[in-house]
């Protein structure tokens, strides 16, 4: 009786630990810059493709082949920051949110509509020979590509971590998202600064997406949705926090998958909107929140 | 507006009017439905994103509620324009339910918070009606497409009418008001609450009118279809492509894009989406205003030309205090407090 | 060491500073008075390249500075601590003064320039790890002067470093300005303490309105009777 229930709650932790990952990338981003990149979910889809065409094309094993999504995603986040985002740096806040929601719409609408051309419609997913693989703890199945991915996960949030709080350059970025008059007074580039933030965000989701491509699936139209999930684990964790963000995940993960198993796999999919707007209502600081976005 | 303005709207309207007498090509007229339904979808989702600066990323929400109220409505007997008031008033019923809490979000989250709803609703409707929604045989034998035409031609004329009367009103003045600086209107008595529900409400109502006039229009379809977020988005960049806070901004961006996709399908399919997203970014960080922003700019140019050149020669690199404002095209200034 | 001259600075369309011109010299301490709103804030904000000015020139050292980008005006040893001090609150006292290091010039000598700034300010050192947000506003002033002098600044300017202190520890404050600059940092110091700020400056300037209305030794100024009118009565 207990074992569905158990397998429910890993299969969800799963999957958040990816959902964390994702939004930690855009609150990393929205943190520094203020800019709301809703292209987010497709810059993780051009990772999943990445990596999925580095794999059918050139037998390339998916979790060999990250860094080259990173590198990737790390380009093409910087042409879309020089190109895109740069102009938006100098203006108000209220204006630089609004305005990049706006240009992150229209950029996914692009990056999506390319994708359905080039790659068609189709799902595609990557099928390793351990793609099978399964670990049993006490009745309960871990899919081991899963498992790694989490794994995956975690250490890269540690890492972003570490950087923040130990490194010059990390503590730049902080100092940036306080108050950024200050820190140019400091000699920080804020420019520097915006397009790193950029970059690590567009990187981060990369990742994700490719971890998606062989843990679960991808397609062109992908994009949306977890730019929804990512921003609903964002307001959840509550902006300020990188390791609320990622626990954000892990519930919303969660949530979903109980959802799922009480209620109807169809409803699993709203829960977690449902979730955000209630968040946003009653308690806009997140579950974790330190300061107010 | 002056005579020869009048003069040309009717006569315009004469045009629209007499469309399905002289020409008797379906697919033409089928074409000027789907202007005529973007004319009034962007024009009613403008009264709220244009006007008020509340960006509304769920308004397939009401179009799509008009459409499910009217359908059902209509197919079990009503008769067809209580069954379109059914439609426009559930959606009426929809945003103000959604609207007093999502007024309390700040700007960037209204605009995620709708999105989520409509995304919301298309889900669950998604999932509620999976079944196709068919005309049954004898409504098929006797359809017409001229009245749907004349249908979808009233609703924009409407919406496009009330849209007018209400900017040029008391009730547009304190919108607006709210808009530029909601406290400062707050502080002259304007609610700004009660101003932007009336605008949510008339958005809200000519969107599900139209989302009506859809039900009534299509032969079959999935349910779910008109709750799609690609109703919300084409009509949003269409008014920020003619621009956004006019009346006529709207008309021009749905015209363009409806034209421009019929030319494009010929060659590629999903490419008119890519260029509408290329253009809608360039209108979003170079030319703010659309079409009818720049247009005002060049002949605001022209005019300068003949008079005296103003003496303004203020270097533009970087200014962090004036920014412009993505909704009008007007120069915010930003004094320093001290 | 610093020469502005005929700067003309506009928020939007509304004209702020009116031909501006003033000048430190090294070793100074040059005091820039006047009431609220005259334009001093938006006088530093010209010079660390923060506000583009319409017309004029900057120059420090001389050379032009119309050139070059803010962030990179530390790098020339200008030094300025922004109104309300302004320090990371979400970071420790230590990573406030590290940043204020963040130069590789300056990075090199960090520890160095810790030990100074110690010195000169001991209660910094006693709450090196804990959070800036928790320090009160005198101490959160000390902060930030302290983190400007971590770039070994040849010019320091401070933006009003007694607003809001009470008045012993105004004072205190500027005893230790006094210190600084005996210590052989120039200084340009934005004040509306009038009184203070004179009695502390070799020389001053007053601005009104976004212009230059006066200007002269620290003493002159104190005795001048239009500037007791104003400012001292």
């Amino acid at each position: 009786m207990l074992q569905p229930i158990a397998q429910n709650l890993v299969f969800g932790i799963l999957v958040g630990a990816l959902y964390g990952l994702a939004a930690v990338g855009l609150a990393l981003v929205f943190g520094v810059t203020k800019f709301l990149n809703v292209a987010h979910g497709e810059l993780l889809m051009l990772g999943g493709y990445a990596s999925f065409w580095l794999f059918s094309l050139w037998h390339v094993d998916p979790f060999l082949s990250l860094p080259l999504a990173i590198a990737a995603l790390v380009v093409v986040g910087a042409v879309l920051y020089k190109l895109l985002f740069s102009r938006m740096v100098k203006l108000a806040e209220g204006a630089k949110i609004q305005n990049t929601l706006l240009v992150g719409f229209g950029l996914g609408l692009i990056l999506q509509n390319l994708a359905l051309r080039f790659w068609t419609a189709d799902t595609r997913s990557i099928t390793t020979f351990y793609s099978g693989a399964v670990w049993t703890i006490l009745g309960v199945r871990l899919p081991v590509v899963r498992v790694a991915s989490m794994g995956i996960a975690f250490v890269l949030i540690v890492a972003l971590q570490l950087f923040l709080r130990r490194t010059y350059t990390g503590k730049a970025l902080r100092a940036t998202v306080e108050n950024w008059e200050a820190a140019t007074l400091m000699g920080i580039d804020i420019q520097r600064v915006y397009l790193l933030s950029f970059v690590m965000g567009a990187a981060l989701a990369g990742v994700a997406g490719a971890l998606v491509s062989v843990g679960y699936s991808i397609d062109p139209g992908m994009g949306m949705s977890w730019t929804l999930k990512s921003l609903v684990v964002m307001v959840l964790g509550g902006l300020g926090s990188i390791t609320g963000t990622f626990v954000g995940g892990l519930v919303l993960g969660v949530t979903e998958s109980a959802t799922g198993y009480f209620l109807s796999l169809t409803y699993k999919e709203v829960v977690g909107l449902v979730l955000f707007l209630l968040v946003l209502v009653f308690r806009p600081q997140g579950l974790f929140g330190t300061k107010e976005g | 507006m002056s005579i020869k303005q009048v003069i040309f709207v009717a006569l315009v309207i004469a045009i629209l009017a007499l469309l399905p007498v002289v020409i008797k090509k379906d697919n033409i007229i089928n074409l000027a439905v789907y202007v005529l339904l973007f004319v009034s979808l962007a024009s009613s989702w403008n009264i709220l994103g244009g006007y008020t600066g509340q960006t509304n990323l769920g308004h397939a929400a009401f179009f799509g509620a008009g459409t499910l109220a009217t359908r059902f409505l209509w197919l079990s007997g009503w008769p067809l324009f209580p069954s379109l008031l059914a439609g426009g008033l559930l959606a009426v019923a929809l945003a103000l339910l959604i609207g007093i809490p999502a007024f309390r979000l700040r700007g960037v989250y209204f605009a995620i918070g709708t999105l989520a709803l409509s995304q919301i609703l298309y889900i669950t409707v998604a999932n509620t009606f999976p079944m196709i929604s068919s005309l049954p045989a004898q409504d098929l034998a006797v359809y017409q497409l001229a009245p749907r035409y004349y249908l979808f031609l009233g609703v924009a004329l409407l919406t496009i009418g009330t849209a007018y009367v209400l900017v040029n009103s008391r009730l547009g003045l304190g919108i607006m008001a709210v808009r530029e600086e909601e406290d400062a209107a707050e502080s002259l008595g304007i609610s700004a609450l009660r101003h932007k529900l009336l605008a949510l409400s008339a958005s809200a109502f000519f969107g599900g009118l139209t989302g009506g006039a859809f039900a009534f229009y299509h032969v079959g379809y999935y349910p779910q279809l008109t709750f799609g977020p690609e109703w919300t988005f084409d009509s949003m960049m269409m008014a920020y492509i003619g621009g956004t806070g006019t009346i006529v901004g709207p008309i021009i961006g749905a015209v363009f894009f409806v034209i421009l996709r019929e030319f494009l399908v010929l060659k590629l399919a999903e490419l008119h989406l890519i260029v509408f997203g290329v253009l809608f970014i360039l209108v979003v960080l170079f030319l703010p205003g659309g079409f009818v922003g720049t247009w005002g700019k060049i002949q605001k140019a022209f005019a300068r030309r003949s008079t005296q050149p103003e003496s303004r020669a203020l270097p533009s690199n970087g200014r962090v205090d004036s920014i412009v404002d993505p909704l009008t095209q007007d120069e915010e200034r930003r004094l320093p407090i001290k | 060491m610093l020469e502005i001259k005929g700067i003309n600075a506009y928020y939007g369309d509304l004209q702020a500073l009116w031909g501006i011109s003033l000048q430190v010299s090294e070793g100074e301490l040059v005091a820039l008075i006047g009431p609220n709103g005259a334009g001093k804030t938006t006088t530093l904000r010209v010079i660390t390249g923060l506000m583009k000015p319409a017309s004029g020139s900057v120059q420090f050292q001389g050379q032009p500075l119309d050139r070059v980008a803010a962030h990179r005006i530390v790098e020339l040893g200008i030094s300025q601590v922004p109104e309300g001090g302004s320090v990371f609150t979400g970071m420790s006292v230590l990573e406030n003064l590290e940043l204020g290091a963040f130069v590789s010039k300056a990075r090199k000598v960090k520890d160095q320039s810790l030990k100074w700034v110690y010195q000169i300010f001991p209660r910094l050192e006693e709450r090196k790890n804990q959070r800036a947000g928790t320090l009160s506003g005198g101490e959160r002033q000390m902060l930030a002067i302290g983190r400007a002098l971590m770039s070994k600044p040849k010019l320091l300017m401070l933006d009003e470093p007694s607003f809001g202190l009470a008045p012993i520890l105004v004072q205190q404050m500027f005893e230790m300005i006094k210190e600084i600059n005996r210590q052989g940092v120039t200084i340009l110091l934005v004040e509306q303490n009038v009184r203070a700020a004179l009695e502390l400056a070799h020389r001053a300037f007053v601005i009104e309105n976004g212009r230059i209305a006066g200007q002269g030794t620290g003493e002159n100024l104190l005795s001048f009777e239009s500037v007791r009118s104003a400012y001292l009565a």
